[in-house]
């Protein structure tokens, strides 16, 4: 019975993880450099987050607006104030009074402004981000499994997290400072230009400059912090893989090797970070540089003018403070410039993944599938997982309504494909699937999956309680049918025994039950949910086998009028289907009752005897 | 946390040298408005060209010195942030490597994974920020102190109370803000944890047509994170205005004084300008003192997540000489062992177990669900300790022995298959690092393995993504196999891992563990009794307790557990086919 030089290999073979340990997390599967995106597109995409909130963002700005005014009506209260002091011999307390009340209003404002501004940016920006989040999830609905299958989960995970972190960081950074810098800027360009047009074309002599530097910076910036939110993704995907696996990480004594495949894509990325820190630091120093030479160049023309008796002293000693008030909101702007790219950075991993292939939309005519008889047809099907490489060849077989079908055959021959296939969790490439006589590509692709119940070798439970889980087949159901449910899994007796019994908080992926129970589990969800048509993958594969017995009855009646596809190793669990099917290397090596075949004394009874020799023999 | 004091060692000098720098670029931009001024008084009011230029000359001179300080810090401060982070993630990650499952456990894992990115970024953000601005702040602040004060005296009165309001306002800022981001980091926990959640299993959301309620789950936590995120830093704004509201009225009332003693005679206007001059540096320096504490609220928040996990004790095992005593290879005891998940006063998982294997024996495990079985094998590596009991390998003690010698001894192969993204090679390769090829070739083999890998069109350079996903059950299972045996351990324990193999497989399994590892001590876990009915002996274990140990013809004559388990497998066989 030489059952293993199957053709195997039942799913794709990941060609192109996007980041492996040993290789260069980050670089991703371009080239050298990740290459950022067209910029403006980018900011773009972020506006169409950003505006939605343009209502709150437009009173911001109104109080930004009025918040001015205020600033700059500060410092000539305080003037008139000391004027009120010191202009005459005797002190005016009327003006003062007047200066200093007026001063205390134009502080309290502004105190409240910026308070207000901070509380409404606070709620902006947030709610920007749960939007972004919650569409990234959204999306992670059309993606076909093979998205997650070739993907660490930390990777998108950091996804989720870091990268929308960073936009958010960046939008409530920079959106009020954008606005109030914008208003200076101009406020101070006219003062000037109305105090001296020479000096201000002196002073504008920096502004090139400023604009020159912020590019060379941001144009390195850009790629680096980039490669960074890569490489804090592939760091995070390496994280989280060892720590889900720390089990098998103590198992193997695999400590040293685990910390060194993580410190080299820690150090990495720390490098990359230092790189894009520095970088983006020398943008300050360098501005406040070209600053100074304005000023200087600023004194120089002015005290030269000034000595030619072109402009007055009182001109250039005004002239500065206004310059020195329209640099700092330009200095800004460069930096937020620089902080955006970090911003541009995140959005764009974002999304990229938004950008992600889904899984193809339903045909316009598409019918909902309720209620279906549950005849199921291959015909002709082909399929397979890389184009080169087929692994179900011409597949034409035909399961009536209400009947039970075995698939059995050595590992790796076919079988889940062709679960996969039914469920459309992969399209045939060739022929079709029929439900009661429809191509089940003309079924939307919900109600198609909604008309089955499929238990899976690896049981998969989520954290909540154990009445949850069950619950999660048909969430309308009563306590007294989750019960009921248990019981026919046999599942009730262990569930009892256990302190907060059907309230039982499970921990991650049911840790704190045996794999068997957590099978149990997965079956009373099913019958639970009593589907159109019912998948059993391996279902009882960790479960003893005289609970298993148990179990069959449970399983036999609901099987009853069901259609019912059953994968199993263990045969005796198979012997009862209508009709069993051996499947080997992606074909039907034969096909009749559990009579039939071993009457016929072919691969199956070959099989069976194998299973049960040692125990005929005791 | 104990080790800031490492970090302090290993990062004060060259921090100090970041202040050092930072101090000299605040003292540059301090000279600039004074060469201006004389540039106006002595070039500009006399018309003296030379003298502008000079001063012209000067301030660019100050202007190359400030951007040489400055470059040097944003050098030294981007590599001692950087660095630092790094290190810190790196102690952590450690950390967590060294701990005992049963410590590991009282953290959800999506939050280990949280502190290990999101707080640790926290943290080094905070110390950047620091670096780059708290050292200015504090120098031009008391700078500016000292010359209001040196001014006039006692116009410095209201400072004296401005400067303790300030400061009680940054301390309620830590205050409220601490908890609440320790708030938020939690929300960021629960995100990551249903994120993680969703992507392991997304094959039963699909199967079951669940996205909506997912979706719903995710909301949920999505929103409250955002709840959480904006209540912290709302409450947080209240500050910034309330230092700036603080110290302006301070300016009011100087000018209000001011304004009474001029009018007394006592003082004269010039003093009043430059004093507020003063105040206004004074403000811009709190302010920006305010700023680097709001970060602080989240870094220490962050600080202290990332120091309740460090904060439990590594479990660092020197060997004590006890693997000296190891006597035989493969040896086995569990004397009177008895074990709960929760401590003495839990229920036990396992009662009273007595058993001992030999050296190269094979011994069957067999049992209902959640009977005890997989509990019963995790002991001897020692991935939990007995509560009362010792568990012996070698005729010594587990407990005194290096888990390393002793997961070197004993390989385990899972039930719940754990394969990691990389090729097949990687991953058998992951049993033992310096296999050649061969010994990974030969493992395959015993494992079954070899054939259906060699069939693959990549053969063992196949590319698996997370969790092995891309091979079928029984694939994943034969691989595990090969990772243990690359290791060429002593003792195989094999839980229940072949229940996704076909019975021939299994039986190639079998007889090539028979041929060529002659002399390994095999645990077998198992379902179906032809797994285990030829095993040296077969404990067939109930609630924890053992019901029956012998071999397959003494268990089937007197154990009525086995018997039962027996009927189940081969009673309808034996009925049908009257064999």
């Amino acid at each position: 019975m030489a059952h293993e030089q199957s053709r195997s290999d039942s799913r794709p073979a990941v060609r192109d993880l996007p980041q492996m340990p040993g290789g260069h997390p980050g670089r991703g599967r371009g080239g050298p450099v990740q290459k950022p995106k067209d910029f403006r597109g980018t900011m773009k995409r972020i506006w169409g987050y950003i505006g939605q909130e343009r209502r709150w963002l437009a009173i911001v700005f109104a109080l930004i607006l009025i918040d001015s005014g205020l600033t700059l009506a500060a410092p000539y209260l305080i003037g008139v104030a000391v004027d009120a002091i010191g202009q005459n011999a005797e002190v005016d307390f009327r003006i003062l009074e007047a200066a200093l009340a007026g001063l205390i209003a134009a502080y309290a404002g502004d105190a409240v402004l910026t308070f207000m501004q901070g509380w409404l940016m606070a709620g902006v920006s947030q709610r920007i981000v749960r939007r972004m989040r919650g569409a990234l999830y959204d999306k992670l609905h059309g993606l076909p499994l093979v998205y997650f299958d070739t993907r660490r989960h930390g990777e998108i995970m950091s996804r989720l997290s870091n990268d929308i972190d960073n936009v958010s960081t960046t939008v409530s950074q920079t959106t009020a400072q954008l606005m109030s810098g914008g208003i200076a800027i101009i406020g101070s360009l006219v003062m000037m230009l109305v105090l001296s047009p020479l000096l201000t074309l002196a002073s504008l002599i920096t502004v090139p400059l400023v604009y020159l530097l912020a590019r060379t910076i941001t144009k390195r910036t850009r790629v680096l912090f980039k490669d960074q939110q890569a490489q804090l993704g592939a760091l995070n995907g390496q994280i989280e893989e060892t720590i889900s696996g720390i089990e098998a990480v103590k198992a193997f004594n695999r400590e040293e090797k685990v910390i060194a495949d993580f410190e080299e894509a820690n150090l990495t990325l720390r490098d990359t970070g230092m790189k894009a820190q520095i970088w983006s630091g020398f943008l300050m120093p360098l501005l406040s540089v070209i600053n100074n030479i304005g000023f200087a160049a600023v004194a120089i023309v002015g005290g030269t003018l000034a000595v030619k008796e072109i402009i007055t002293v009182g001109v250039i000693a005004s002239f500065i403070t206004y310059s020195r008030q329209f640099v700092r909101p330009l200095n800004d702007l460069a930096n937020i410039f620089n902080v955006l790219q970090s911003g541009i950075a995140g959005a764009e991993r974002v999304f990229e993944l938004l950008d992600e292939k889904e899984e193809p939309d339903d045909p316009a005519d598409a019918v909902r599938l309720e209620r279906p008889d549950g005849e199921v047809v291959f015909d002709d099907v082909s399929f397979g997982y890389v184009p080169e490489k087929t692994i179900v060849k011409d597949l034409s077989f035909q399961v009536d309504a209400g009947t039970s079908i075995a698939l059995v055959g050595p590992t790796g021959a076919g079988k889940t494909t062709i679960v996969n296939l039914l469920t459309r969790f992969y399209d045939v490439t060739g022929g079709s699937i029929r439900i009661d006589g429809r191509d089940i590509r003309e079924y939307t692709r919900d109600s198609l999956r909604s008309v089955f119940g499929i238990v899976l070798q690896d049981t998969y439970l989520f954290s909540g309680t154990i009445k949850e889980n069950i619950k999660y087949g048909r969430a309308d159901a009563t306590d007294e049918e989750v019960r009921a449910a248990a019981q026919a899994a046999n599942a009730d007796s262990f569930i009892r025994l256990l302190p907060q019994k059907y309230d039982t908080v499970l921990t991650e992926n049911g840790g704190n039950l045996s794999q068997g129970q957590r099978q149990l589990l997965a079956i009373a969800r099913v019958i639970l949910a009593q589907p159109s048509i019912l998948i059993l993958d391996e279902a009882t594969s960790s479960i003893d086998t005289r609970t298993e017995r148990h179990i069959q009855d449970a399983l036999l009646h609901m099987m009853k009028g069901r259609t019912t596809f059953i994968i199993a190793h263990r045969l005796n669990t198979i012997r009862d289907a209508d009709r069993i099917m051996v499947i080997e290397q992606g074909g039907i090596a034969e096909s009749g009752s559990h009579e039939e075949l071993m009457a016929r004394g072919g691969v199956y009874s070959r099989m069976f005897h194998a299973q049960f020799k040692n125990l005929e023999g005791a | 946390m104990r080790n800031e004091r490492k970090y302090v060692k290993k990062y004060g000098l060259p921090f100090s040298f970041a202040f050092l720098l930072v101090a000299m670029e605040a003292l540059c931009d301090l000279l600039q408005p004074t060469l201006l001024s004389r540039m106006i008084d002595e070039g500009v009011s006399r018309l003296d060209l030379n003298t502008v230029l000079r001063f012209g000359a000067y301030m660019l001179l100050v202007t190359a010195a400030g951007a040489v300080a400055a470059s040097g810090r944003n050098i030294v401060s981007s590599r001692v942030s950087q660095r630092f982070g790094a290190e810190l993630r790196s102690d952590l990650f450690r950390h967590i490597q060294s701990q005992t499952l049963p410590q590991l456990d009282r953290f959800d894992r999506a939050s280990l994974v949280t502190r290990l990115t999101n707080d640790v970024t926290q943290v080094q953000n905070f110390v950047n920020g620091m670096m780059r601005v708290f050292a200015k702040a504090p120098i031009l602040c008391i700078g500016s102190l000292v010359m209001a004060i040196r001014l006039n005296p006692k116009l410095a009165t209201v400072l004296a109370i401005v400067v303790p309001i300030v400061a009680v306002l940054i301390y309620f800022n830590l205050r409220i803000g601490f908890p609440l981001f320790l708030k938020v980091q939690a929300a960021m926990d629960r995100l990551n944890g249903v994120m993680r959640e969703y992507l392991s299993g997304v094959r039963v959301v699909k199967a079951f047509n669940r996205f909506a309620d997912e979706s719903v789950k995710f909301e949920r936590i999505n929103e409250d994170y955002r709840v959480h995120s904006v209540r912290a830093l709302r409450r947080m704004s209240v500050f910034n205005p309330a230092v700036l509201l603080t110290v302006n009225f301070g300016i009011v009332t100087v000018l209000w004084i001011g304004g009474l003693r001029v009018d007394n005679g006592q003082m004269q206007v010039g003093h009043i300008v430059a004093f507020v001059n003063y105040m206004t540096q004074i403000l811009f320096s709190l302010m920006m003192i305010s700023m680097v504490f709001n970060m602080l609220v989240r870094a220490k928040a962050s600080y202290g997540r990332i120091g309740e996990v460090m904060a439990s004790a590594a479990h660092v095992h020197r060997r004590t000489g006890a693997e000296d005593e190891m006597e035989g290879r493969g040896r086995i005891d569990f004397e009177d062992v008895t074990f709960s998940y929760d401590g003495e006063e839990g229920t036990p998982a396992l009662k009273s177990i007595r058993l001992h294997c030999l050296p190269g024996q094979t011994v069957g495990i067999i049992g209902s669900t959640g009977s005890g079985k997989t509990t019963l094998v995790q002991l001897i590596p020692r991935f939990y300790e007995a509560t009362s009991g010792t568990v012996k390998v070698d005729g010594v003690d587990v407990r005194r022995l290096d888990p390393k010698t002793l997961r070197d001894k004993a390989a385990i192969v899972p039930q719940r298959v754990m394969l990691f993204s990389g090729t097949i090679r990687d991953n058998i390769r992951w049993g033992n690092e310096s296999a050649t090829q061969e010994q990974i070739e030969r493992a395959a083999r015993m494992a079954a393995a070899h054939d259906f890998i060699r069939s693959l069109p990549e053969g063992y350079d196949t590319k698996l993504g997370q969790g092995g996903v891309n091979l079928s059950g029984g694939q994943k299972q034969r691989l595990s196999i090969a990772r243990a045996l690359v290791r060429e351990p002593e003792i195989l324990i094999l839980d229940d891992c072949t229940s996704a193999v076909d019975v021939a497989t299994e039986a190639v399994i079998k007889e090539q563990l028979r041929t060529y590892a002659r002399g390994l001590t095999c645990l077998l876990i198992a379902q179906r009794i032809t797994s285990v009915m030829d095993a040296d002996q077969i404990v067939v274990l109930d609630r924890g307790e053992i019901a029956g140990i012998g071999d397959h013809q003494t268990l089937l004559r007197e154990c009525g557990v086995y018997q039962e388990i027996y009927r189940s497998q081969i009673g309808k066989e034996m009925q049908s086919h009257g064999a």
